[in-house]
């Protein structure tokens, strides 16, 4: 059924060795003479573009099979074998992670040709090439990886780069706060992944611990455990992916320069989670409470973010709320079982988000590292390409019709009605029009009116090519990527999910026309009304205004992460420094400094039988001698 | 019959002179009592045919040894002032036959499982010159050798120890 | 008979250790250590007859020229000891204390 590939290896590989190169390359060079920055640009990029032109292929492969036999494994070497368990770093590569592959590697490749531009000029331009290079390797074994464990090392590989890149500017030490924040913060979602692999093993493990053994052997797992890993699998996923109650790392985690936002915190990373449990959609399938479970938790985070969103003033802090929303839908999509739908919303998001972000760092690079919107306005006459590629990616994020992300939303909308989950689909209307709003009051504060800050203005001029072409490409991908899932309706035939079914367990749902029908004209309609009243408020430019009341409570984010800090923070350094006073001095240290106290005391005493006579040293070994004649004479019995 | 007197009287001789070793406070006496005893003790090597050793014993140990140490004896000329004031050492003595008859009991019980034996003059090359000369310079060549050697260090140490030091004294 | 012989042995030895433990005089110390050694001589004196072999006076011979050299130093040190104190008494030097 699968067949062997040894050039799966490559895919990870490549950009793994990459970061060695270039990392070494950085640490041998930074003290003294610099290499040309072209060089760490070249070496940087050859990677992940090898590495989606391996990508490309594996997808031919793939289609070459008929639909039942498109598997490719590739196994490396056996890393452990402990009693049942039998682990080796395998990869496998089937529709779902050929998909993840495509648009990781195209993407990655993008944006580090973007960052050649953007990061010109900074001193650890190879640092920066050799961090990326490793997270892109990191991602690849996550999205190849044959089993849970092997998805774990890509799963922690990324959560380091990410610390490594959110810190990146290290000097301030804000930034360095925030990379420990997302570090610790999705430290305590992996607890709860690791848990939830550990009850995976003992459910149904014994036999082959990769994900077609654990696909054969899914019926086996009693509905307890069942319920019990998708719960625990799906905490790592409010880790990784932002969802509540861990999501607080992600708005922190824009002090990173941005095409790390762009790439990490956009397209790739946090996608992780969703791709997590659409690849185990064999056991969420057979669980419908955790299922929905899931697509609550992840439509409430969609509406939270949302509010936030609206009253943001930093453009990145908007985009990444933005983010956490967009998830929140993604999660709702894979929670009532439309998987497929799900990881098409990862697809589409991952190209007009990631246009997004790349084009808010061309303006903020134009504006020489301004990112209040307050202090934005107009360009759109000074950086047309900018302007316009975002324009695309807004209507895309906004779900506007045909740009790719109205497909891809009204999908899981459709399905979140079609299966009966009617809260979650009025919920997410809602939040579709709030996503509209929030969308356009950047653009129009931004590009349109008159500009706020004269001098930044006057300075200000559109990006070098290197950094205009991602973008442009991006705007295809976000403009076209929604036709190649059209629904029925429109005359398509949902090709992505007809490519993606050997991967999931999944039935979708069927309803009427006039169902689906309804389900598309609401959307529009919430579309049309979070446009209309963007662009009454700031079409015409606007001034910044302040906030009061609710308005204010929001824009302080609810004051969540205040209320982390001292709910959770004070009380954990507070046991830390009782531990540290009272328990360690008497309790660890107590007994290790009575133990030195009482031989010392034992060494005090035998002092005194070091008299310095040689005399009574010859008495002590007559003594001992009689002392053995004794023993001898007793046990010789003579 | 004769030889059992000898031993006794040999034996008891060697004993007495032990007994003046330890007992004797000037070290002077028990210089000359210990001779008494080396003397007696080369008389039981003769009883027991070791007629090399009956000679060596009286030459080297009572003839050689002996008279360098009343020779070291006598030129520190010690007088009565000179000798260390030792008040207990009739406890001493009497704590050391307690600790030392252990010892004494584990040996003489381990002589018993030994078989008893004759002591009739063994004629022959038994002993004599020939005899033993043959054996060291055959089977214990190389212990010969290294005790010569050792002679040559001590020698050498006991110069190099009571000598003039060199120019930086 | 040999069994005599080796009982003196054991005795003198006895008597030997004791004056090595009850004496503070260098030079009695010193005489009861050759003490002991004259009575491991006579042991192997009286094993050798015992066995009808040689080899004990052999090692006679060897604990005999041992002797010499050991008393050659040892007095010499005695020579030394007694310029650096002035005093023959064991319990003076007592450098090694703890």
């Amino acid at each position: 059924m699968e067949q062997n590939a040894t050039y799966l290896a490559y895919i990870p590989l490549l950009p793994l060795t990459g970061a060695l190169v270039v990392g070494l390359l950085h640490v041998a060079t930074c003290q003294g003479k610099k290499l040309p920055e072209k060089l760490y640009g070249i070496l940087g990029c050859i990677g992940p573009i090898l590495s989606f032109i391996l990508a490309v292929r594996v997808f031919f492969n793939l289609k070459g099979f008929p639909a039942e036999e498109r598997f490719l494994t590739h196994k490396l070497f056996t890393w452990f074998s402990v009693g049942d368990l039998d682990v080796s770093m395998g990869f496998l590569a089937d529709p779902l992670s050929s998909l993840m592959l495509l648009f990781v590697t195209l993407i990655g490749s993008l944006i580090h040709i973007y960052s050649i531009g953007y990061m010109a000029e900074d001193k650890n331009f190879g640092k920066f090439f050799a961090y990326m290079n490793l997270f892109l390797g990191s991602m690849l074994i996550l999205v190849l990886g044959d089993g849970p464990i092997v998805m774990f090392v890509g799963w922690e590989g990324v959560g380091l780069c990410s610390y490594l890149l959110i810190s990146y500017y290290s000097e301030d030490r804000d930034n360095v706060i925030a990379g420990n924040k997302a570090f610790i913060v999705n430290r305590i979602g992996d607890l709860g992944f690791v848990l939830g692999i550990s009850f995976l093993f003992w459910g149904i493990g014994a036999d082959g611990f990769d994900y077609l053994s654990l696909k054969t052997n899914a019926h086996n797992l009693t509905p307890a455990l069942g319920i019990t890993v998708c719960l625990l699998l799906f905490v790592g996923a409010t880790g990784k992916s932002a969802q509540i109650p861990l999501y607080v790392w992600l708005p922190d985690a824009m002090a990173g320069p941005t095409p790390v936002s762009a790439l990490i915190h956009a397209a790739t990373m946090v996608t992780a989670g969703v791709y997590m449990v659409a690849r185990f959609s064999f056991i969420y399938a057979h669980v419908p409470a955790a299922g929905t479970a899931v697509a609550w938790i992840g439509i409430l985070t969609a509406l939270l973010s949302a509010i936030f969103a609206m009253f943001q003033k930093d453009i990145k802090k908007i985009l990444a709320y933005s983010t956490v929303s967009q998830l929140g839908y993604m999660f709702a999509g894979v929670g009532v079982a439309a998987y497929s739908a799900g990881i098409f919303h990862v697809f589409t998001h991952a190209f007009f988000k990631a246009l997004l972000f790349l084009g808010a760092g061309s303006v903020i690079y134009a504006l020489h590292h301004q990112q209040d919107i307050w202090k934005m306005g107009g360009l759109k006459e000074k950086m047309p390409i900018t302007y316009k590629t975002m324009l695309i990616g807004a209507l895309a994020l906004a779900g506007c019709p045909p740009f790719s992300g109205f497909f891809s939303k009204d999908e899981i909308l459709y399905s979140a009605l079609a299966s009966g989950h009617f809260g979650i689909w009025i919920v997410g209307v809602v939040v579709a029009g709030m996503t509209a709003y929030y969308t356009f009051r950047m653009i129009f504060v931004v590009f349109h009116g008159k500009p706020r800050d004269r001098q930044a203005y006057d300075h200000a001029h559109e990006s070098p090519k290197i950094m205009t072409v991602p973008l442009i490409i991006l705007a295809v991908g976000a403009l076209f990527a929604g036709f190649l899932n059209l629904p029925g309706i429109f005359g398509g035939d949902l090709e992505v999910s007809a490519w993606l079914a050997p991967s999931l367990v999944e039935h979708h749902p069927h309803t009427s026309w006039f169902v689906e029908l309804l389900a598309i004209v609401i959307s529009i309609a919430a579309f049309a009304i979070g446009f209309r009243t963007a662009y009454r408020k700031f079409g015409q430019g606007a001034d910044e205004p302040s906030y009061a009341g609710f308005k204010q409570f929001a824009y302080r984010k609810f004051f969540v992460d205040e209320i982390y800090h001292v709910v959770i923070v004070l009380p954990y350094q507070l046991v830390g420094k009782v531990i540290s006073y009272f328990f360690e001095p008497y309790i660890t240290d107590g007994p290790v400094k009575a133990l030195t106290w009482l031989y010392k005391m034992a060494g005090l005493v035998f002092k005194f039988v070091q008299v310095g006579y040689v005399r009574v040293y010859a008495i002590y070994m007559v003594i001992g001698l009689s002392l053995m004649s004794l023993l001898l004479a007793q046990s010789l019995n003579l | 019959m004769t030889s059992t007197l000898l031993f006794f009287g040999f034996g008891l001789l060697s004993v007495l002179g032990a007994l003046g070793l330890i007992l004797f406070k000037h070290p002077m006496n028990g210089a000359m009592s210990f001779v008494v005893t080396l003397i007696s003790l080369a008389g039981l090597y003769a009883l027991l045919s070791a007629k090399l050793i009956f000679a060596i014993q009286l030459i080297v140990y009572a003839g050689a040894i002996m008279s360098l140490i009343l020779f070291i004896i006598m030129f520190l000329n010690i007088q009565e002032s000179d000798l260390p004031v030792e008040t207990g050492r009739w406890f001493f003595l009497a704590g050391g036959i307690a600790v030392i008859a252990p010892i004494a009991i584990l040996l003489l019980k381990a002589i018993k499982s030994l078989p008893g034996g004759d002591t009739v003059i063994v004629g022959g090359e038994f002993g004599g010159v020939k005899g033993v000369g043959l054996l060291l310079f055959k089977d214990w060549l190389l212990p010969f050798e290294i005790v010569s050697i050792l002679l040559l260090v001590a020698l050498v140490g006991a110069v190099v120890l009571a000598g003039k030091r060199g120019v930086n004294e | 008979m040999i069994l005599n012989y080796l009982s003196l042995s054991i005795i003198l030895f006895c008597l030997g250790i004791l004056g090595v433990i009850s004496r503070r005089n260098v030079f009695t110390v010193f005489m009861a250590i050759e003490l002991m050694l004259n009575a491991a001589n006579l042991a192997f004196v009286t094993l050798a007859r015992l066995h009808e072999s040689m080899d004990g006076h052999v090692l006679a011979l060897m604990v005999m020229a041992v002797a010499a050299a050991e008393a050659a130093l040892a007095l010499a040190v005695v020579i030394l000891l007694h310029k650096h104190k002035g005093k023959l008494d064991t319990n003076v030097f007592s450098l090694l204390k703890g």
